[in-house]
């Protein structure tokens, strides 16, 4: 059986994004086994993505300490050593591997774990020459100046696929929870996880900020329950610390306790996920929960937003004067209603042919033109 | 038979000398005592050198801990005798190969340590180092260029003095050695007297072929004192602090930047101990040349623990006082000359006009210099001051020059050229002469290279440095003016002495003997990171002629030059450079795998 391995080494929210490519292409290559090379944190992830049979392990923190020492003392022994592990990792090489970073090593983990391979640069590893795709994605990554396709499906293009067309969503783990976060979504309504964090700093929403939503979202909904999740236990201390005990009651603090499977588990039982452009948020919307995205700084509701139908994205035009949609999310939570602060617009998600797109919120789904156009100009031979 | 009889003749096999001299020996050293489990145990003057109740348990927890640091290839080399239960336990758990010595300063104590128990089963399992320091530090570098020392406490002790010359003696013949090619980052201070002796140390190292990024600070100096408006000194001091705290993070995204092998800063260096501890945990080595009197400045109480080697210029208790307050390494270095910069130089008649003078003084006004120089004032001689800080001292107001403002370097040089006789007086706070006189201060070698004939008071530290046939000594002040009449009238003798100064220095206390000296010390406390940059271990000629260097990598090492380093990076780079579309090896992948992670490390800032 021909094997191929996707090697995708950068945070959760790629690895989530990178379901549709793997969707895809074990519908086109239906003869061909796929496995994951992710890093070994995110591997319970990987386990849970339709399509890979097999996740290998990827443990950055080994080759940093590797490297320590080659750089110390370059000896045979050294390189003997990485390639042992190597081979331990995947004895017999794949027949291609495809490569869904940009970044170097994970170009030339392709080129050592394959015979073959599919990645962003036209000439091997030390070519310089983006190929269509890469190109798109890159951009999409430092300058935010997409055009209207997904990243998500971008992937796909990478991969030389075309999109889905449908929303494939993971099954939420059989995972036991600790005993006193188990009644989380289980008693009372609804139950809205928050999520504290962001793997960038620039993505954070202040804590006073959450402080407030938090506060907005309860007296709205007495019956309300907020969970908090994310590994970032301080903020998530900071945001509750000035909450009288009557909110606090409320309020369940999961950050820096859970695995990933837990956190799947947990979010899975929420009615609803409010945060930024984060791993967590994408994670949700995988397990099929809508979302309520918080989009600014540089994250751009069109190329990053939550994959699949439901969700809603307030996307920050410009920020002025810290102004929030804190009170226009909770009332989208209660009323369905969906209103813009100033400065920020609304936008709902929606899924097609050619991937997932976003409409203003409250109007028709209108796709957009762009994205036809750039598959055409890409990947003319699957359009 | 005896245990003596019987370990003799097993060490008699490989070692027939050392076994000779052992059996002719009367030893007596140690008390030899039952410990508890009823083993032999040693006591040495009621010092306990094995433990009481369990020696072979005690010594095997040591040999433990030593195999952490123990790489392959390095001569494991063993100070303490007693015993030696402790070597017993690190034959049996070093790997096969592994090459193990231990030094033996007094054969009275592995007299005592043979008679008491049998030995004979691993006794040829080791190399025996014995004799003079000089002559052991010799046999040591014959077997191995790569050293770790492992010094068992308890019984090392008794010969501290001999494991000192020991190591002095393998600094030398490794700083004589020292062909690689290290990055040394040197760290100035923002403005004093170390600035000069940092901008010498980084003119040594150039010198000697190594890489040097100068992180200079004294383009801070302006900034550093426009804090000093503050009229509450809290103030002051507290900006200026925080200043040098910035500054320290600018070091560190320097090093960041661009990782040396060493951080060498001079004294005064803008590096605080939260700085220096960030920096250990990233790994980076770091050294300090604490060019001071350690009594006047004591800001190296709260550095002690963050420098990885201490050198300074005061021995004993300065040593003593720092380890005291957390300095893991602490060695003598003395101060030095630059030779290209002080040097003999020819005058013009009218330069010898300006500078010139039967007797020169050049230095800033401290305290016993104001009292002692207008006692030595005559009119039967000429007599010229320079240097600043002289305000107040009436008695010296009409042999100061250019009314006391500071001058430069090559203006010092050109006085000591031109001054028959130059009188050299360490500084100190109280009349006289320096009643802790032990460091030499750097006049004292840059005098001696300009060829400059000088009178310098006597320090505990100089005749180690110079002979009294290199330097003219005095011991009280009361000595000065006969010495200055006798040696003005002796313009051959003035110039044989100057002459044979300048040798010495030529010869041994240049920057760059200094230099060679402070990287030698932490090479044989490093043997695997400096130690083998300065053997030249990691140039491509040497790693490309290592047994287990398999074809590939060896072609590879050899498209650099043979002397030069190779790293990890310096591999990759080449392979880089081969461009888009070539077809690369799984080595040269690995190659490029690895250094993706290298360049990724020095997280720092």
């Amino acid at each position: 059986m021909p094997r191929a391995l996707l090697i995708q080494l950068a945070r959760l929210g790629d690895l989530l994004q990178s379901l549709p490519a793997i969707t895809q292409l074990n519908a086109r290559y239906p003869e061909m086994q796929f496995d994951l090379l992710c890093p070994s944190h995110l591997s319970e992830v990987g386990r849970m993505l339709p399509g890979v049979e097999k996740v290998i392990e990827w443990d950055g923190a080994a080759w940093h300490r590797r490297a320590r020492v080659a750089q110390q003392d370059l000896r045979e022994e050294h390189l003997v050593e990485v390639d042992a592990t190597l081979m331990a990792l995947a004895p017999d090489r794949y027949d291609c591997a495809y490569v869904l970073n940009q970044h170097y090593r994970a170009l030339i983990a392709g080129s050592l774990l394959a015979r073959r391979v599919k990645g962003p640069f036209l000439q091997g590893p030390l070519g310089e020459t983006l190929t269509p795709w890469a190109a798109y994605v890159r951009d999409v990554a430092q300058r935010r100046s997409g055009r209207r396709v997904h990243l998500a499906d971008a992937f796909c293009g990478l991969c030389g696929v075309s999109p889905p067309g449908c929303v494939v969503m993971l099954d939420p783990p059989a995972v036991r929870l600790p005993d006193d976060l188990e009644p989380i979504g289980k008693q009372g309504a609804p139950w809205i996880a928050l999520i504290v964090g962001a793997g960038e700093a620039e993505r954070f929403v202040p804590t006073e900020v959450w402080r407030r939503w938090i506060t907005s979202f309860l007296t709205s909904m007495p019956q309300g329950r907020v969970v908090l999740v994310g590994t970032e236990r301080e903020r998530a201390a900071e945001i509750q610390s000035p909450l009288p005990p009557s909110v606090l009651g409320r309020i369940w603090d999961t950050t820096g306790r859970t695995s990933l499977l837990q956190l799947a588990a947990i979010l899975a039982r929420c009615r609803r996920v409010v945060g930024s452009d984060t791993g967590p948020l994408h994670f949700a919307a995988a397990l099929g929960r809508p979302v309520i995205g918080w989009y600014f700084s540089r994250a751009r509701v069109h190329e990053t937003g939550p994959y699949g139908f439901h969700h809603v994205v307030w996307q920050a035009e410009e920020m002025r004067g810290g102004t929030w949609p804190i009170d226009e999310t909770t009332a989208a939570i209660h009323k369905q209603d969906h209103h813009a602060p100033v400065g920020w617009s609304v936008w709902t998600s929606h899924c097609d042919t050619w991937g997932a797109y976003y409409s203003p919120a409250g109007q028709s789904a209108c796709p957009p033109r762009e994205r036809e156009g750039l598959w055409h100009e890409l990947e003319p031979a699957l359009s | 038979m005896s245990y003596l009889a019987q370990n003799l003749e097993g060490l008699r096999k490989r070692y027939p000398a050392l076994a000779q001299i052992t059996q002719e020996n009367s030893g007596g050293l140690l008390t030899v005592v039952p410990s508890r489990e009823g083993s032999p145990s040693a006591t040495h003057e009621g010092r306990w050198v094995h433990s009481g109740y369990d020696p072979r348990k005690e010594a095997h927890a040591w040999a433990e801990a030593q195999l952490l640091e123990w790489k392959v290839g390095e001569l494991g080399v063993v100070l303490g005798v007693g015993l030696l239960y402790h070597v017993e336990a690190l034959v049996a758990l070093k790997s096969q190969g592994a090459m193990l010595a231990v030094v033996v300063p007094n054969v009275a104590e592995l007299k005592d340590a043979a008679s008491a128990r049998l030995m004979e089963t691993w006794t040829n399992k080791v190399e025996w180092v014995w004799g003079t320091s000089a002559a052991m530090a010799e046999q040591l570098v014959e077997k191995s260029a790569a050293l770790r020392f492992m010094t068992y406490g308890p019984a090392a002790c008794l010969h501290a003095d001999a494991h000192r010359d020991l190591e002095t003696g393998l600094r030398r013949i490794v700083a004589a050695k020292q062909t690689g090619r290290l990055h040394v980052a040197v760290v100035g201070p923002i403005y004093g007297g170390s600035l000069g002796i940092a901008r010498h140390t980084v003119a040594a190292l150039e010198a000697l072929g190594h890489r040097v990024t100068w992180l200079d600070q004294s383009p801070h100096q302006e900034s550093y004192e426009a804090f000093g408006v503050y009229r509450e000194p809290r103030h002051r001091l507290t900006m200026q602090s925080r200043f040098a705290d910035m500054l320290s993070v600018g070091i560190v995204t320097h090093l960041a930047e661009d990782p040396p092998d060493l951080v060498l800063a001079l004294a005064q260096a803008p590096m605080n101990l939260a700085v220096l501890e960030h920096l250990r945990k990233k790994k980076f080595l770091t050294a300090m040349w604490f060019v001071e009197n350690y009594r006047h400045l004591t800001y190296w109480r709260q550095l002690a623990g963050g420098y990885d080697y201490w050198f300074v210029i005061q021995q004993a208790s300065c040593v003593e006082a720092l380890k005291r307050a957390g300095a893991r390494h602490v060695d003598y270095l003395p101060m030095a000359a630059d030779p290209a910069l002080h040097r003999p130089l020819n005058l013009t008649a009218a330069e010898q006009r300006e500078y010139g003078a039967d007797v020169s003084f050049v230095g800033a006004g401290y305290t016993n210099r104001r009292t002692l120089l207008p006692r030595w004032l005559s009119n039967d001689r000429s007599f010229k001051l320079w240097g600043n800080e002289w305000e107040g001292a009436d008695g010296l107001a009409s042999v100061l020059q250019r009314a006391g403002t500071r001058i430069d370097t090559e203006t010092c040089i050109k006085v000591f050229n031109a001054t028959s006789v130059n009188l050299n007086l360490h500084s100190c706070a109280g009349d006289g002469l320096d009643p802790e006189a032990d460091f030499v201060n750097p006049r004292t070698f840059e005098l001696a290279a300009c060829g400059a004939f000088q009178l310098v008071d006597e320090r505990s530290l100089l005749p180690d440095l110079f002979t009294s046939n290199e330097m003219i000594r005095f011991t009280a002040a009361a000595e000065v003016p006969a010495l200055i009449r006798t040696w003005l009238d002796d313009a051959p003798g003035r110039r044989a002495i100057a002459e044979a100064a300048r040798r010495r220095v030529l010869a041994q206390h240049t920057y760059e003997h200094r230099v060679k000296e402070l990287l030698a010390t932490i090479g044989v406390h490093q043997p695997d990171r400096i130690g083998a940059i300065v053997r030249g271990d990691r140039n491509a000629g040497v790693l490309a002629q290592q047994v287990d260097t398999p074809p590939e990598l060896a072609a590879m090492l050899r498209r650099f030059p043979p002397d030069q380093r190779v790293e990890l990076k310096d591999v990759a780079a080449q392979i880089k450079a081969k461009g888009a579309g070539q077809e690369l090896t799984r080595k040269e992948l690995l190659v490029l795998m690895l250094d993706s992670y290298r360049a990724e490390m020095r997280d720092l800032v």
